[in-house]
Parts: structure tokens; sequence; C-alpha cells
């Protein structure tokens, strides 16, 4: 996705307080800059959508930290309960 | 050389005593020294379970200044936080909710458990890293308040040091076991609040006693008279009053609420409303029950919060609907007659010649033991 149209979308979401759309644009964002090899940023953006997900319960939270402790950025945590 | 003690008028006996001194009613200093003495240092009530009633709920509450939160976790349980994150001191839920996951600063987004544990801190490491090695999740959880619930009231001890709930109230546990079963609120009728022009401490001596009754509240004469009640008093712990002619309320059917199951003779007829030190205020009847808290906000205001309960749910019983608005109607009646009183000895602690006034050693043996309570915690503070 065009990186503009991510960013207007991510505002909205936000603007929103739409948990479910961070989550979802913010792990795209993140995605695309793994796949650039872009770790930082891929890892700033995977916070994002992780924090929002662990706020709001989301099951996406387990394996959005599984990904930030894959690159050493996160300690894994414990969803089992 | 003996300390002169401005209270040791207050801690004689209720023959000679003297009720505590204007300032413990007006001044500011001494507020503050009580809320530090006798409200954070003992078992004070905050709120209520069924403000919280599934898992998630979330209630700020502001506890004479102290930000707190009540959160019912997934285990149903109730838990009690400083409502202060550990980063930046940011408050957390500034308003009623849902928390869904977990608790988020909206400041930078540090996440807590609903058991206060610190579960996420993202970018403390730089952007993108989320932990660092000198930053210790497991010392930075939310500092817990100690609390226990009881009849549904949230108790707290903010200092921590007051003995367990279960022992520094074992008394009264005792006293009343057989209403040690489930409460069930009364649903949005069954829910007030008042908000008085008075010392807390007013509140609670107003209602530990019966003398006022036939004065104040003249319409429970015709079935309650002055001389079918009976003083209760618990020194160091609790105060109260009792009847011996409780009489259950009836609808235009005569039907009336279901009894609290396996309750003894006594309660057929029998009632206590009692003040548990330092703030909560509490009556039993054998149909239903209530559970008042006062809210301290300063010197000179109070906010009473009065919750109603039954034996049975307003789920089971739906046909007690207007029983149970009738029922809060009077007792919302009864209370807002105190409320002149209250408020008039709240004007009269500013008459500077007053000196704590006089008990009557017949009548005022529950005030004069709430007085004696409250002086012994000054004390006690002032030692410290």
């Amino acid at each position: 996705m065009d990186k503009s149209k991510l960013d207007h979308l991510l505002l909205e979401a936000h603007a929103r307080d739409d948990h479910d759309a961070l989550i979802r644009y913010y792990t795209l964002a993140a995605d695309e800059r793994e796949a650039a090899r872009d770790t930082d940023a891929a890892c700033f953006y995977l916070t994002h959508a992780f924090v929002f997900a662990l706020e709001s319960g989301a099951p996406e939270a387990d394996t959005l930290n599984a990904r930030l402790a894959a690159h050493g950025r996160a300690h894994r945590l414990d969803f089992s309960d | 050389m003996n300390k002169h003690s401005p209270l040791s008028s207050v801690l004689a006996e209720v023959n000679i005593a003297n009720g505590l001194p204007n300032e413990h009613y007006v001044d500011p200093a001494i507020f503050a020294e009580e809320r530090k003495s006798v409200l954070y240092a003992n078992w004070s009530g905050v709120g209520f379970g069924k403000d919280v009633p599934e898992e998630g709920d979330a209630k700020p509450v502001d506890f004479l200044g102290m930000p707190l939160l009540i959160v019912r976790d997934r285990d149903g349980e109730i838990g009690v936080f400083q409502n202060t994150c550990r980063h930046r001191g940011m408050i957390l839920v500034d308003t009623p909710r849902k928390i869904g996951g977990a608790i988020r600063c909206p400041y930078h987004s540090w996440c807590y458990s609903l058991k206060g544990e610190l579960r996420a801190t993202p970018h403390v490491g730089g952007p993108g890293h989320n932990t660092h090695e000198d930053v210790d999740r497991s010392d930075l959880g939310l500092v817990r308040v100690r609390s226990y619930v009881w009849r549904d009231v949230i108790f707290v001890n903010v200092d921590g040091n007051a003995p367990a709930f279960e022992d520094a109230h074992a008394a009264l546990l005792e006293r009343w076991k057989e209403f040690d079963q489930p409460v069930h609120h009364g649903g949005e009728t069954s829910s007030f609040k008042l908000e008085v022009k008075t010392n807390w401490k007013l509140a609670v001596e107003n209602y530990c006693e019966s003398y006022h009754l036939p004065w104040v509240h003249p319409g429970l004469n015709s079935y309650s008279r002055l001389e079918d009640h009976y003083n209760i008093e618990a020194r160091g712990h609790y105060s109260g009053q009792g009847t011996l002619v409780y009489r259950q309320l009836t609808d235009q059917d005569g039907a009336t609420f279901e009894d609290f199951p396996g309750l003894s003779d006594k309660w057929d007829e029998g009632a206590e409303y009692i003040a548990l030190y330092p703030n909560v205020l509490l009556g039993v009847q054998r149909d239903h029950a209530f559970a008042i808290v006062l809210e301290p906000v300063d010197q000179e205001n109070t906010v009473e919060h009065i919750e109603l309960y039954y034996a049975k749910s307003i789920e089971d019983t739906p046909q007690h609907d207007g029983l149970r608005a009738s029922n809060a109607q009077l007792w919302k009646t009864v209370f807002e007659e105190d409320v002149f009183v209250v408020e008039g000895m709240q004007k009269g602690r500013h008459g500077v010649l007053f000196d704590g006034g006089r008990f009557s050693p017949a009548m005022d043996g529950p005030t004069h033991n709430f007085h004696h309570w409250v002086a012994t915690q000054i004390e006690n503070g002032r030692a410290d």
C-alpha cells in the first residue's frame, strides 16, 4: 500500500480510536518494512500494533509479541490465561 | 514530664467526657491529620462491588485526593491499585470503563494487566526496542492497595499497617455471622447519594445513636419508639443502635421481600444499624440491608453513597420492583431528614466557644465510642 495512503488510514483509525483498524494498519506497515529488511522501522510499527492488541485483548497480541521477541525487541509474554 | 493531650477529655469515660474539639470539624490541618491517622491507617470504605460487576470493569475513585483504581480481574476478584503509572506518574484511567485486555497509560503506553503486572514498556530501550536492562518489569507493577470486600463494600487500608480485615473486624463479623451470605443489589432505584455540607464524622455520629429519632424522624414514633431501641458499643471497633420492632414493608397485595435464609428468631423483629469505623454505615434487617460509604471531600463536605441490598436478585424477583422502589424512597426520606442535623452541627462547630459538647451517659454511648476511637487514632498517629 502507498505510504501516504497508509498514514492517512492510521490517522483516521486513531481519530476513531478504532483498535481493530490500528492493529491491522500498524501490522501492515510493519510487514512492509520487514519485507524491506528495515528491522528498526518494522519493530516500531510492530510495537504499536502489539500495544493496541494488548490493550483491547485482541488475539493478535500473542503473535505480535512473538515477532518482537524474535527480533530481540520484547520479552516473550504468557498469554495462556 | 507528661505531654498534655488536647484529646484527654475525649478519652475520658462518657459521663465526664467532652466531644472532639471544633478543630476536628473545621480545620484543614486536622482534616489532613485525620486522613493519615484515621482514614488511611484503618479499613475505609471507598466503593461497592456492584460498581464493577463484570470482568474487566474498572472504576477510578478519588479517595481524599489519592487516585485509586478499582478493577475486577479475569478471576472475578476485585483489586484496588494506585491509579498512577509507574513511569511518569500519569493518571491511568479517568472514567469508569471496561478494560478489554490491559490498562494502557495514555501518555507513553506502558501497559498493565488487570492484576497490576507491567506487561509492556513500548520503546523503553529506544524506538522499536521494548526492553531495557535497567527497567525490570517485575519491579514496576501497579502499586496495589490493600483491599477487602465485605457485604459488597470495598474497604482499603492505604498505609498497609492495619491488622487483617478479618482480625480488625472480627467482633462485628461474629455479631452478624448469620448475615454472612450473598447480598444482591436492588438496581438503579436502590442507589442514591447525598451531598452534604458537613464533616464526615458528624454523619457517623448521627447514624449511630437513636437519641434523635423521636425528634428528627417523628414518623417512626408510631411503631418504632425510642424505648424499642438499644445502644451497640464495641470499644475500639464500632457502635450503633438496634431496634426490637423492625416491621417489614408490604405492597398493596401484602407481599414482602424474601428473607435472608437461616436467620434466628432474633431477627424476626430485630434490626441493627452499625457504624463500622471509620466511614462505613451498615444496616441489617431480615429482608434487606444497606451500606453507606461516607466520602470525605474536605473538612466541611461529605458525599453519602447509599446502596440497598436484598436476599434475592432483581432478575429473580421482578415482582418486587415496585416494592424495592418504595423501600428506597422510604430510606431516602429518612436519610434526607438527617441532612439538616448534620449540616446544622457543622455550622455549630464554627462556634469558637463550643467545648466539644457533653454526652448523655444514657443515650450517647455510641457517639462517645466513636469520638474515643477517633481520638485514639489521632493520638497513635501523633506518637509515631
